[in-house]
């Protein structure tokens, strides 16, 4: 009887705990994050300034390996993956946002058929849409007979290996991404002020560009992130589908990082594209704040 | 400001008919009231005219040129939303210059007219404010302003005063129609509020619940001699009373079983009035008299029993029980401090009123 209590009154203490400290129903997710991103970040971070000697000795602070990365060809990786992430951000925005759009406003009935298909991708493996992508894009594949069919060529061209491949494989991977941030905010746009701009002279282009778009900037910079960061690192899409044509810096991380004694080397470089995706993030965030407050003027 | 003619109309929404082939004259340059209970179909019926909806047959014509298949954005006619659908990311400066973006007047000129109308609306101190940092009411005037500072030929308004207190609703009705009289605009006013419909008019329409205009007329022709039943239990109150009419030739009056005979005014000879035939009687609570004492020089008398009593202010409204079982509603306007005469619960009294002030309906 006296245990009961006991537990009650424990019962009672914790409910007290939630009330009072609102935030204490964060420390689970505050301890997970601090164990599982915070505390890698931080070795990562020194372990980039520090030097190991032999049987791995510590040797002090040194500049050696981020300057081993101060070089053209490392450059280029960063840059490449610059464009892949932002073509790919932007690919998906011309596609996204027209189907959003149609989805949120002119679905109606196959509305959740839609969505419903657009979601249905994830549930098979990552693997498998990379093979399926195969068939299509090789020289004997769908498109290749397709094209032949139609008169476009008359020799197979070699898809796969590309940068056209990585490109088709990214949007296609990403685009969810894009489309599900951008229809749930359309999907409860207040379709008045749609009607309010028609009604005081705005034909459909101009309410797009002056009310619509504007208006659902957060959405549109959400997905725009959701696609670019993750894309920038992207590891398994260029190595699959683009052979060895070009690297990015997905595949040099896993190089370094794999690698036997070059670890601490993968720490660095993974630093130096961290610091190049905040820095291009932030002006990409600028451009598109600036493009969307044009569009109204 | 030009006229607004709707000939033969008609609108369903799946397959339910919302606006049922009404045919409508709404004179330019005046101040019109489109007044019905929710849900019958009069704000369709003014957004069939913006262009936001379209017909599934009939005309809409705006002075005469037929507008029927002109895209919204083309029709010189401005709505006021209810609500006031202001844009959110645009400062009241921004949201009252769009619709003279559009038309890329220069800048200059563009600031200067803003300018100018959002001081005529008392507006001058948030010209760079964002439409959520302004009270409800400055809201409605930027909504107004908006509307009209691209000078429509038509100002619709759908129950633009809907989400106002009463007090400053009165205010903007006062407001709205001294605008009016200053801009000579047709406004199209939708409302399913009597008051706002009978302050503002010049002219209104009654719609029913079928989508179908009951009666058009002056606010006072609708509320002192409504054609039907409908338009005289909708607009205002009043009290029906049910009996058939007799000796019609001579001396007329309705005979209502277990209260008696009353005698009725015909001002004009209806098609459906005949000897014995069912009607009903419609007297407005206020041209009744009410009085314990006997009194000479009126048409028609009642007696019943005081049931309630419910004081407004200006007036008091007396629930009288009459032998029938049936309840009479009478407002007293409350005119001096102390009354000579003290109505209360359960007084016989005395019920009187001229056989003029009540009207005669087809039941």
């Amino acid at each position: 009887m006296a245990k009961r209590e006991c537990g009650a009154v424990r019962e009672m203490k914790k409910i007290f705990l939630f009330r009072d400290y609102p935030f204490a129903i964060g420390i689970p997710a505050i301890i997970f994050q601090m164990l599982f991103f915070y505390l890698p970040l931080a070795i990562l971070v020194v372990g980039s300034f520090i030097a190991f000697g032999e049987e791995g000795r510590l040797q002090g602070f040194t500049l050696e390996k981020l300057l081993f990365f101060m070089r053209a060809p490392y450059f280029k990786v960063i840059g490449y993956s610059l464009l892949l992430a932002s073509g790919n951000a932007l690919l998906c925005f011309l596609i996204a946002y027209p189907l959003a759009y149609y989805l949120a406003f002119r679905g109606k009935r196959i509305k959740n058929i839609l969505l419903f298909l657009l979601i249905v991708p994830f549930w098979t493996n990552f693997l498998l849409h990379v093979y399926a992508w195969f068939f299509v894009l090789e020289r004997q594949g769908f498109l290749n007979i397709f094209l032949q069919k139609l008169g476009l060529i008359h020799e197979p061209i070699a898809f796969l290996n590309s940068l056209f491949s990585v490109m088709v494989m990214m949007v296609y991977y990403y685009l969810p991404f894009m489309v599900l941030p951008i229809y749930s905010s359309l999907e409860k746009f207040d379709t008045r002020l749609i009607e309010a701009s028609y009604d005081l002279g705005a034909s459909w282009r101009q309410t797009m560009k002056k009310v619509l778009l504007p208006l659902s900037s957060r959405s549109i910079k959400t997905g725009f992130f959701l696609v670019y960061i993750p894309s920038f690192g992207e590891f398994a899409i260029p190595e699959l589908m683009g052979g060895d044509r070009q690297m990015f810096v997905g595949s040099v991380v896993a190089h370094y990082i794999l690698g036997d004694t070059t670890g601490s080397l993968g720490a660095a470089f993974t630093l130096i594209s961290c610091c190049a995706l905040i820095i291009s993030a932030t002006i990409w965030f600028k451009l598109i704040d600036y493009l969307l407050k044009r569009c109204v003027k | 400001m030009r006229s607004i003619q709707l000939k033969k109309l008609k609108k369903t929404l799946q397959g339910e008919v919302i606006v049922d082939t009404i045919d409508l004259k709404i004179p330019s340059g005046k101040f019109f009231a489109l007044l019905g209970p929710s849900g019958c179909g009069k704000t369709t019926l003014l957004r069939l005219i913006a262009g936001l909806e379209q017909a599934d047959s009939g005309q809409i014509f705006l002075g005469d040129r037929d507008i029927t298949g002109i895209p919204i954005h083309e029709r010189p006619i401005n709505m006021v939303f209810q609500n006031y659908a202001l844009f959110p990311h645009l400062t009241v400066f921004e949201n009252v210059a769009y619709s003279l973006k559009l038309k890329k007047m220069p800048p200059a000129t563009i600031k200067s007219v803003v300018q100018k109308i959002l001081e005529a609306f008392n507006l001058e101190n948030h010209l760079y404010k964002l439409p959520h940092q302004l009270s409800g009411g400055q809201q409605q005037r930027v909504a107004l302003a908006r509307a009209i500072v691209d000078e429509p030929e038509v100002l619709l308004l759908d129950e633009p005063l809907a989400a106002l207190d009463f007090k400053l609703r009165e205010r903007m009705l006062i407001e709205l129609i001294e605008l009016q009289d200053k801009l000579k605009t047709t406004f199209i006013y939708v409302t399913h509020d009597q008051f706002e419909a009978l302050t503002v008019a010049d002219q209104m329409a009654i719609m029913n619940l079928d989508g179908q205009i009951e009666q058009i007329g002056t606010p006072k022709e609708i509320y002192e001699f409504p054609t039907s039943s409908f338009v005289a239990k909708f607009v205002g109150t009043t009290n029906i009373l049910s009996g058939s009419l007799t000796n019609l030739e001579t001396d007329p009056y309705i005979d209502i079983p277990q209260l008696g005979r009353f005698k009725v005014h015909i001002p004009q000879r209806k098609d459906w009035m005949k000897e014995g035939c069912p009607v009903i009687m419609s007297i407005r609570p206020e041209k009744i008299f009410i009085s314990k004492k006997e009194v000479q020089n009126f048409s028609n008398v009642l007696k019943g029993t005081v049931h309630s009593i419910v004081y407004h202010g200006r007036s008091t409204q007396y629930n009288v029980m009459l032998p029938n079982k049936t309840r009479l509603q009478v407002f007293e306007q409350n005119e001096e401090h102390f009354t000579q005469e003290v109505i209360d619960y359960d007084n016989e009294v005395y019920l009187y009123w001229q056989k003029e002030n009540a009207v005669l309906l087809e039941k």
